[in-house]
């Protein structure tokens, strides 16, 4: 099994001038209970360009083999332009959004229920390039019918 | 008003014939409020454990499983992220950490609970200026 590691940093020297703030956090990527590494990513990348309202981008959505699985998303936004900015939703639940260089990192808890499904993405202000990718847990591809 | 500065690495030599070795970085203009890195107990009831408060702010807002529960005894359990009563989105195992933007426009929270017993978790905010 692969053994994938992330790693975060966060600084500040201003925010507490009398304590400057420096952040390190760092993990491997797992499968859900359990100490094996997750062997699967998916990723890509392209240009969000602005749509009616719920016209994002499904970069995953949630699967019934997926459900009590582990996965780890990173988004980014790509954009230059400081107002155009990326609105990250989960299912129809605006999280957030990512403005120009922005990113985010979280695991993902797929499945039905009371879980949040897909995750989606849609440009705001104007086109973003972003880029994003998936770590997960293996997935069993449905037969093929006729 | 401060500057934040997050980076994130992801390594990986086996994970497939590309090896993977990424970084990006990002500079983040915050201002009050903020919560610095704080210490909770997360127990099974989300609603005892309510970290970001609703408020009409764009946050970023970063947690860590600390890998212990409220007695420092290692725990295996994980922590629900929830953005509303119930309505979680992301389990963090131990050791496990997520750093992501907020919308907080009205009723959004972000309220913890375990899936058994009690853990330690780290967290903190910013709000964008």
């Amino acid at each position: 099994m692969a053994t994938t590691t992330a790693t975060l940093s966060i600084v500040s020297p201003d925010l507490l001038p009398s304590s400057p703030l420096s952040i390190s956090a760092s993990s491997t990527l797992m499968k859900a209970d359990t100490s094996v590494g997750l062997h699967m990513m998916e990723s890509g990348s392209g240009e969000l360009t602005v749509t009616a309202s719920n016209g994002g981008v499904v970069l995953k959505e949630a699967t019934a083999a997926g459900e009590n699985t582990a996965a780890k998303v990173y988004i980014c936004n790509k954009a230059t332009d400081p107002t155009y900015y990326i609105q990250v939703k989960l299912h129809d639940t605006i999280m957030g959004r990512l403005y120009a260089g922005d990113w985010m990192f979280m695991p993902w808890s797929q499945g039905a229920g009371t879980q949040e499904d897909e995750i989606s993405v849609e440009a705001e202000g104007g086109t973003c390039p972003y880029e994003w990718a998936i770590f997960k847990e293996g997935e069993t591809m449905v037969a093929r019918t006729a | 008003m401060a500057t934040l500065t997050p980076t994130l690495t992801l390594v990986s030599t086996d994970l497939s014939s590309n090896e993977l070795n990424f970084s990006v970085t990002d500079s983040l203009t915050v201002t009050d409020p903020f919560i610095g890195m704080s210490n909770v107990t997360v127990t099974t009831t989300g609603a005892d454990t309510i970290i970001v408060p609703s408020a009409d702010a764009r946050r970023f807002f970063f947690l860590r499983h600390t890998g212990v529960d409220g007695s420092g005894s290692t725990v295996t359990t994980d922590i629900k992220v929830e953005e509303g009563d119930e309505n979680w989105f992301a389990r963090v195992g131990p050791g496990e950490w997520m750093f992501l933007p907020l919308n907080c426009d009205g009723a959004q929270i972000i309220q913890l609970e375990t899936t058994g017993g009690t853990i330690v978790a780290e967290y903190a905010y910013w709000t964008r200026s």
